[in-house]
């Protein structure tokens, strides 16, 4: 075998020195973007931790949470003005500090995906193009108004006062939604929720999807995170048409990767004697006490409901 | 010889939560060969990451050719160039570490990265593959290549850059015979031919062959020891506590006897 390395192997690399250049290696912003999104996945599910502590929430029982989320999802939906909604978010916020959960970390998961779910997608519907009113903002002024089949673009396209009660309510609605999914999912183990769902006769097979989609969602994340670094180890430059490419590549072989790893536990079930239905040990008894709690959160609901 | 990598009172954590490596202090000298072998779990890949600049210590500091290897100086480009032509990795999961179209785009995509020459490039890209035994599937694309021809690709593909540090990650996890000896081979030819050869393994066998100087990790995440391989080996006490041989009961005719169990310390095989 000796004979058979190249020579290139046998001579000591010194092209380069240690020297630094000043320039700057940056990863482009798609490839740090993977690695972050990666991580955000990890840490949102790693929730074993918080949902352990002696918080208020913790100690509930799950189905009191689950219906409670569901309660106050709906009532989150049906308000139509911004008072309620913030008073909503003062609720979730002190049920957060009673759980004693890290606040500052709970809050700037929240904004994060509020600001990109809620209030981008959201921002075009202050401008009077899309939401009428009295435009408070103007940006661009034309010659004339035009009309085009069922469109009316005015003479000054502007932000409107409406428009910003629009966004406002929308943005506060997908915070509220959000943070009152991540108390339940923080304070609560994973597969009591599943246990409370199934007691709540939801149906099997959505069940197995979630738990399935739970679990591999981990799985998912550090093969993203692997990938990186198996890119990183190697790389010293690349452009951001590079990394679109790379990426277009790692997702196809994501996809292959994902429907081997499905048969492979489709079959480890089918192995172990499932037959479609879910079995779990017997849940807990409810308490006295998740009864009170659960009755006071459901009257505070109902006057959220009525105000 | 001078150390070509040190670490220095190393730790790292898992968001901040799960410990990994606690306290990690070793070096090695260029050319050696190194080993550190410990349980699952234990940080071993953790520390290959850290070796590999690919993750920053939580706590501590790591040298290559005495210059500080850090987030900082990584975003140097002369310096990330100078550190990544010096240092390969080759990961456990060889398909992770496949990105490429191709076989061959994946043995060139190093050299390219270290702005050698196109010519060059190819000409280390086709030497490695017949030194591999993967000739003939240059336009082969990953997912089409079998464990064993992974292996070798992902090996090339770290080679074709000729890096004067290897780090291998439970290289013969999961291989059959065959390609697990041609790796070991390999492996000896490579560190005779001058590269430095950083080795992570549970592997007792593996290490007895390959000889070299091995850091036990505790599952405390801690170095328990640091020596020879034939003083680790020898050293049973520790090989227990770390957990790379158990207490094994089993009996012989209607007696039942108990006795500490490696398949390699006590079976050699």
């Amino acid at each position: 075998m000796k004979s058979e390395i190249p020579f290139f192997l046998l001579t000591k690399p010194h092209q380069y020195s240690a020297k630094t250049t000043g320039a700057v290696s940056r990863a482009p912003a798609l490839d740090r973007g993977i690695d972050h999104l990666a991580r955000l996945i990890k840490t949102t599910y790693v929730q074993w931790e918080t949902a352990r502590k002696e918080g208020f929430f913790q100690k509930l029982d799950a189905r009191v949470k689950v219906l409670f989320l569901l309660f106050f999802i709906i009532i989150v939906s049906m308000k139509r003005s911004l008072l309620p909604e913030v008073t909503i978010g003062v609720f979730v916020f002190a049920l957060a500090a009673l759980s004693r959960l890290n606040l500052i970390a709970f809050y700037k998961r929240v904004m994060f995906f509020g600001f990109v779910f809620g209030f981008l997608i959201a921002l075009p519907s202050s401008l009077n193009v899309i939401t009428g009113g009295d435009v408070v903002i103007p940006i661009v002024h034309l010659p004339k108004p035009y009309h085009f089949w069922v469109y009316h673009i005015p003479e000054t396209i502007g932000i409107t006062r409406q428009g910003i009660e629009v966004v406002a309510m929308l943005t506060l609605r997908v915070i509220n939604s959000l943070s009152l999914s991540l108390l339940v999912i923080y304070t609560t183990p994973f597969p009591e929720i599943i246990k409370a769902l199934k007691s709540l006769k939801v149906p099997d097979p959505f069940l197995m999807i979630v738990t399935l989609a739970y679990k591999y969602i981990f799985v998912f994340a550090r093969t993203i995170e692997d990938v990186y670094l198996a890119k990183k180890s190697k790389t010293i430059e690349v452009n951001a048409a590079e990394t679109r490419n790379w990426i277009a590549g790692r997702m196809a072989f994501l996809l292959r990767k994902t429907r081997v790893r499905c048969e492979d536990v489709f079959n480890a079930m089918l192995a172990r004697g499932f037959s479609g239905n879910v079995s779990l040990y017997p849940y807990r008894k409810t308490t006295k006490k998740d009864l009170f709690i659960g009755s006071f959160l459901f009257f505070i609901g109902f006057l959220f409901l009525l105000f | 010889m001078e150390d070509i990598i040190k670490v220095e009172r190393v730790s790292y954590s898992y968001y901040n939560k799960i410990p990994a490596l606690v306290d990690v202090s070793l070096s090695v000298k260029e050319g050696d060969r190194f080993a550190v072998i410990g349980a699952n779990g234990s940080g071993k890949s953790t520390l290959l990451h850290i070796l590999s600049g690919l993750k920053p210590p939580s706590s501590g500091k790591m040298f290559f050719r005495d210059h500080e290897v850090s987030e900082k100086s990584l975003k140097d480009k002369g310096f990330l160039r100078f550190f990544r032509e010096g240092v390969g990795y080759i990961f456990q999961d060889s398909d992770v570490q496949l990105f490429c179209p191709t076989v061959l785009d994946e043995l060139l995509f190093g050299p390219m990265q270290l702005g050698i020459e196109e010519k060059e490039a190819l000409e280390r890209a086709f030497a490695v593959m017949k030194m591999l035994n993967i000739e003939g599937l240059e336009d082969r694309p990953s997912y089409m290549l079998s464990g064993g021809e992974k292996k070798r690709v992902a090996i090339g593909s770290v080679l074709t850059m000729n890096p004067q540090v290897l780090l291998l990650d439970e290289p013969t996890n999961g291989l059959d015979p065959k390609t697990e000896s041609f790796l070991t081979e390999l492996i000896f030819e490579l560190n005779g031919a001058g590269k430095t050869i950083f080795i992570s393994t549970h592997d007792l066998t593996l290490v007895d062959e390959f000889q070299p100087t091995v850091a036990v990790l505790s599952e405390e995440h801690r170095i328990e020891k640091i020596g020879a391989a034939e003083e680790i080996i020898k050293d049973e006490d520790l090989l227990l506590k770390v957990n790379l041989i158990h207490e094994h009961m089993h009996y012989h005719g209607q007696k039942i006897h108990t006795h500490r169990h490696s398949h390699y310390v006590y079976h050699k095989h």
